[in-house]
């Protein structure tokens, strides 16, 4: 059993309510999603692991079971190559749950017309695996769903 | 083994969008399915995770690789994702 954290600070909503299909339709994987404070922070891990992908806007983090858990920052932001993010740690880094792995301004990332919403999902699971634990109000740390 | 080598043209590379449905597509086949950048280690198709860590951009050559009934096919299709634009 997986418990996976909130990354960002915002209100958790269903991953079907998301603006991108993809993700909506849970095509890369089940799990949450967050419409983040707008407010400059940083993005934490959702478990302990190792960072085996770092982008500005996405990275994925995989614990000692082998478990990947991707947090996605925004919609379409990979177009952004970057600007409006700050990482905080490398790739192949081992972090800890909570411990602070991208910087970024949810407000800057809305005033280039994109989506900020934080998309955490868990990678190879399959959805009836996955049980949502909050809607509404979350801070970074903040258990946000289970992976059974 | 069977393979098919091809250029990947997504501007995003095997992410998102032609990262799901590439793993989806590959997942549905009953025979093992890899896929590996051009010197690169083969690593699962069918995982959403091993595919992301693979990390391919747009411009890389990949090799996907799949052998039993089906194939051919298979691979036709899963070139057909990792060329689209």
């Amino acid at each position: 059993m997986t418990t996976v954290l909130a990354p960002v600070a915002g209100a958790a909503v269903r991953l079907a309510a998301v603006p991108d299909p993809v993700f909506a339709e849970g095509m890369v994987g089940p799990g949450a999603a967050i419409d983040p404070a707008r407010s400059p922070g940083s993005a934490v891990s959702p478990i302990d692991g190792k960072i085996v992908k770092l982008h500005p806007h996405a990275y994925v983090v995989v614990g000692d079971d082998g478990r990947g858990v991707l947090v996605h920052l925004g919609i379409n932001t990979v177009q952004l190559r970057g600007q409006g993010f700050e990482l905080l740690v490398a790739e192949g880094d081992r972090v800890t749950a909570g411990q602070p792995v991208v910087a970024w301004d949810p407000g800057v990332i809305e005033a280039t017309g994109r989506s900020p919403v934080c998309l955490v999902v868990a990678l190879d699971a399959i959805a009836a695996s996955v049980t949502e634990l909050v809607q509404g109000p979350v801070q970074p740390g903040d258990e946000l769903f289970r992976w059974g | 083994m069977p393979e098919r080598k091809v250029i990947v043209k997504s501007e995003v590379g095997l992410h998102a969008r032609p990262a799901a449905t590439f793993v989806q597509t590959a997942a549905k086949a009953p025979i093992e399915v890899t896929l590996a950048k051009a010197d690169g280690e083969p690593v699962n198709a069918k995982s959403i995770l091993s595919v992301l860590a693979l990390d391919v951009r747009q411009g890389e050559v990949i090799v996907i690789r799949a052998e039993g009934e089906g194939s051919d096919q298979l691979l036709d299709d899963l070139a057909a994702i990792a060329a689209a634009p």
